[in-house]
């Protein structure tokens, strides 16, 4: 009577630690397998003009970084150049009344082509997240970087 | 009167041309940390801000830590996070130095130079001093510079959990990439 009672004690437990171990593996898998979404896909937090942008940032750049870092931000302005970076483009557009200040986006892979079929003038709108906003030594200007980019539609 | 404008514009061009600065917002720096537990601390960063002095040798970097990209979020996070880059308290890490046997490169003809890097190296806020073998490839007016090398993470204050239970490098490969 007594052996059996623990017995089925003894396997209750057995039983709760496998769910555990289980449960614990499926989150480490999940957590492991995770990526990013395709930024066309997802809902932007702000949109905005690059040249209000960029002032903001010189304004206040404390501010804007806290307000703006690592959300998803549509900006609409026009191409100012196209940098080739590795196989990859990025597109700049550049405020020349503000001490040539910058925003730049560096494309997600399934877009990079939507990055090269851009000409210099062309009114753009782009979604991507914005990493900051910083002070560059080597230029003397500010400038602010966006990463996994799309073309807004 | 003619022919003096032309001659001030050939001038003027011609200095731009060859000005001795060069930059570009478009350098690229990766690093690979993965390990034979762990394949997913690498990422690259595309916005990367660079200068060569063809005068001198002069060469500088300079990375925004959050524009690093992962593929996966919760590693961009952890990146990102006081444990590891601390990137809100240090968003840059840059690189002051000189190409040391600057004087073999030709800028302005075609070929390729191996050459030594020096220079100091600030990442989390800590400046050490670095040597890296370097690549420079001067091609139809552009000029390409690739360097590969590796860094000690607890050198620059780095240190982890991950790193200790081996899933992330102690040393991993830096690889910066520049055309001019």
């Amino acid at each position: 009577m007594l052996t059996t009672k623990i017995t089925k004690g003894y396997k209750k437990w057995l039983i709760a630690l496998f769910v555990l171990l289980l449960a614990g593996g499926a989150v480490i898998w999940w957590v492991f397998n995770l990526k990013y979404a395709d930024t066309a896909d997802v809902k932007a937090d702000y949109t905005v003009n690059a040249v209000d942008f960029i002032k903001e940032f010189r304004t206040d750049m404390a501010a804007a970084n806290k307000k703006y870092s690592e959300k998803i931000i549509i900006v609409n302005g026009t191409v100012s150049e196209i940098e080739m970076a590795d196989t990859t483009a990025n597109i700049k557009m550049i405020d020349t009344t503000a001490n040539d200040a910058y925003v730049i986006f560096a494309f997600q892979q399934q877009h990079v082509a939507e990055a090269k079929a851009m000409r210099k003038g062309d009114k753009v709108s782009i979604k991507g997240s914005c990493s900051n906003g910083l002070f560059s030594d080597i230029l003397e200007t500010e400038y602010i970087t966006f990463k996994r980019c799309a073309v807004n539609k | 009167m003619k022919k003096t404008i032309l001659s001030l514009a050939l001038v003027l061009a011609t200095g731009l041309l060859f000005a001795q600065k060069k930059t570009t917002t478009s350098a690229t720096i990766s690093f690979d940390a993965t390990t034979s537990l762990d394949k997913f601390p690498k990422a690259d960063n595309k916005t990367v801000i660079a200068s060569l002095d063809t005068k001198n040798g002069k060469l500088a970097f300079e990375a925004t830590i959050k524009s690093f990209t992962f593929s996966n979020p919760k590693i961009q996070e952890h990146f990102n996070s006081t444990g590891w880059m601390d990137s809100d308290k240090f968003p840059t890490a840059t690189f002051k130095g000189v190409i040391k046997d600057g004087k073999k490169v030709s800028y302005t003809k075609d070929g390729v130079y191996d050459v030594t890097v020096s220079g100091d190296l600030t990442i989390h806020g800590v400046t050490k001093p670095v040597e890296a073998q370097a690549t420079i490839t001067v091609s139809g007016g552009v000029i390409k510079t690739t360097s590969e090398f590796t860094i000690k993470l607890e050198d620059y204050g780095v240190n982890g959990g991950a790193i200790a239970a081996g899933k992330v490098a102690k040393e991993p490969k830096i690889t910066v990439a520049a055309d001019f």
